[in-house]
């Protein structure tokens, strides 16, 4: 099992591809080619417009889809279904509300040779990390949106994953409370390291947090952009070279949302 | 956490039940004065009292009633023993559902109480004709309950489960889909204890020797209408306890909305 000190895996995608059939026995191409290398401990964020097909993406790495081509492969390791070592945080959170928090965060733990004690000390542990280990006896219903995706983010920390999948975890947060998770995040991270690719469609975020940051482009979603980002952290984001970044990367979106809607005019006259 | 506080609050919300309760017995006494009705059409309601008192002195309520109770509750828990693990399938697969969701669809239509001749062509007047009335009048509300629940469970759960260590179907299905289900199942066998609450009245009613409903149709058939009155006052009753009961309950497993 690995520990404090371990960085997770890399992950290497390799022409991946997900296609749709409709009903009609047309193929609609989802997502792809895509190649990425992921090291591990890097923290990769990908952006793109609504419906480009990152979250396919995700949930290909996460194993809830099966590629119609390509290789996903994390340490050398084939992906093959959903597992704890690609642990996810949810953008709707996804607890579960008849559970309380402490045994929300043990979930994962529970098919692991750990006694009863041990589990509770690694999911307190965590829910220290995220500084609610005050409401462990709480009910799910009673936390508010950002203490839910801090409770998720202790569950999916606490099950020591080679890489955590985090799909838009903070798009459904006010922007205070989402500024505030950002930091949090950047420092469990900072102690917690794990390879980590990060979903989002706020350029923001993904200057505020990425070591690297990819632009995809419309369906179907392809890589069209990377940038590495070196600046130290914390970053103070209306700095010169990031807010010149920031143009840049927006001017590729806006080509990119020109196409969707270019698309949908067209197919809304068919 | 004031124990009296809250036992407080709960009398607040009997309250209103009650003012009804005496709202109904008025208007009842104001009939009755105005219209001087046959003791054997409306008695007052002082003289249902001293018959509620009576039958409750000799046993006669407590028999009947116990013997309606005993027909209900193991005829709905038979009914959800089989209507929740068969809606929890069929709500999680779709291949299941599409085989079986006609017969429930061509069954459902047809009142419980539409049941009630044949069940007494194939069973007699004995117990099993009236267990199987309110197992048929309990199975519909549930299954569609728990159908809806299991079909209604957010992917992402689903996806949650699986990422954190439900590996195999059956796995998901006790760690997830069963509690993500409980408040559906849980209004499920509220609506079907109401429904079997009806059909076995109304099944004793026409055929049997004791039971709330026997009670009434024994009082109409000796012109005792204080003692149908009793046996109508016993039914509310006891269905606004178990009402109250299932609510309870539907409040503690009422999470995730």
């Amino acid at each position: 099992m690995a520990s404090a000190g371990s960085t997770g895996k890399p992950l290497r995608i390799n022409g991946l591809i997900k296609t749709y059939a409709t009903r009609s026995g047309e193929v609609l191409p989802a997502l792809g080619p895509v190649s990425v290398d992921v090291e591990a401990g890097e923290f990769l964020v990908i952006v793109g417009p609504s419906g480009c097909g990152k979250t396919t993406l995700l949930h290909l790495l996460a194993g809830f889809l099966k590629p119609t081509g390509g290789q996903m492969l994390v340490g050398g390791e084939s992906i093959a279904g959903p597992s704890v070592d690609r642990s996810v945080v949810f953008q709707s959170y996804a607890l579960f509300p008849w559970l309380s928090v402490l045994d929300n965060v043990q979930f994962g733990l529970r098919h692991r040779q750990l006694s009863k004690g041990q589990r509770r000390e690694i999911a307190l542990r965590f829910l220290r990390l995220v500084g609610l280990q005050d409401f462990a006896d709480r009910g799910i219903d009673e936390l508010s949106g950002g203490m839910k995706q801090r409770v998720a983010i202790a569950r999916a920390f606490a099950v020591d994953p080679s890489i955590l999948l985090m799909d838009e975890p903070f798009g459904a947060l006010d922007a205070l409370t989402r500024r505030f998770l950002q930091r949090e995040l950047l420092r469990i991270w900072e102690e917690q390291r794990r390879t980590v690719v990060f979903i989002t469609h706020s350029v923001t975020e993904a200057l505020f947090l990425a070591d690297r940051i990819l632009v995809m482009s419309s369906r179907p979603g392809q890589i069209k952009a990377e940038w590495r980002v070196t600046t130290p952290r914390p970053r103070d984001i209306t700095s010169g070279e990031l807010v010149d970044l920031e143009r840049q990367i927006y001017l590729l979106l806006d080509e990119e949302l020109a196409k969707t809607f270019a698309q949908e005019g067209k197919s809304a006259h068919e | 956490m004031g124990g009296t506080r809250s036992l407080l609050t709960r009398a607040t919300r009997v309250l209103p039940f009650f003012y009804a309760a005496i709202a109904i017995v008025i208007v009842w006494q104001i009939v009755v004065t105005l219209t001087h009705p046959e003791p054997s059409i409306l008695p007052p309601p002082a003289a249902v009292a001293a018959t509620l008192g009576h039958l409750l002195a000799n046993g006669e309520l407590g028999i009947d009633t116990a013997y309606s109770l005993g027909r209900v509750i193991s005829a709905w828990l038979l009914s959800a023993l089989v209507a929740v693990p068969l809606g929890l399938v069929m709500g999680s697969s779709q291949s299941v559902e599409r085989i079986i969701n006609p017969f429930v669809e061509l069954l459902r239509p047809i009142s419980p109480l539409a049941w009630i001749p044949l069940a007494i062509l194939w069973f007699g007047i004995g117990e099993p004709g009236k267990v199987f009335v309110v197992f048929i009048g309990a199975f519909f509300p549930i299954l569609l309950n728990t159908i809806a629940g299991a079909r209604g469970i957010d992917r992402s759960l689903l996806h949650a489960g699986q990422v954190f260590g439900c590996n195999t179907r059956l796995r998901l299905f006790r760690c997830v889909v069963v509690p993500a289900s409980m408040p559906a199942i849980v209004i499920g066998l509220r609506v079907g204890f109401g429904t079997g609450w009806a059909a076995i009245i109304a099944a004793e009613l026409v055929a049997a020797q004791n039971g709330l409903g026997y009670l009434i149709a024994n009082g109409m058939d000796v012109l005792r209408a204080d003692e149908v009155l009793v046996g109508m006052i016993a039914i509310g009753i006891l269905g606004f306890l178990f009402d109250t009961f299932f609510r309870y309950l539907q409040s503690r497993f009422g999470y995730g909305g």
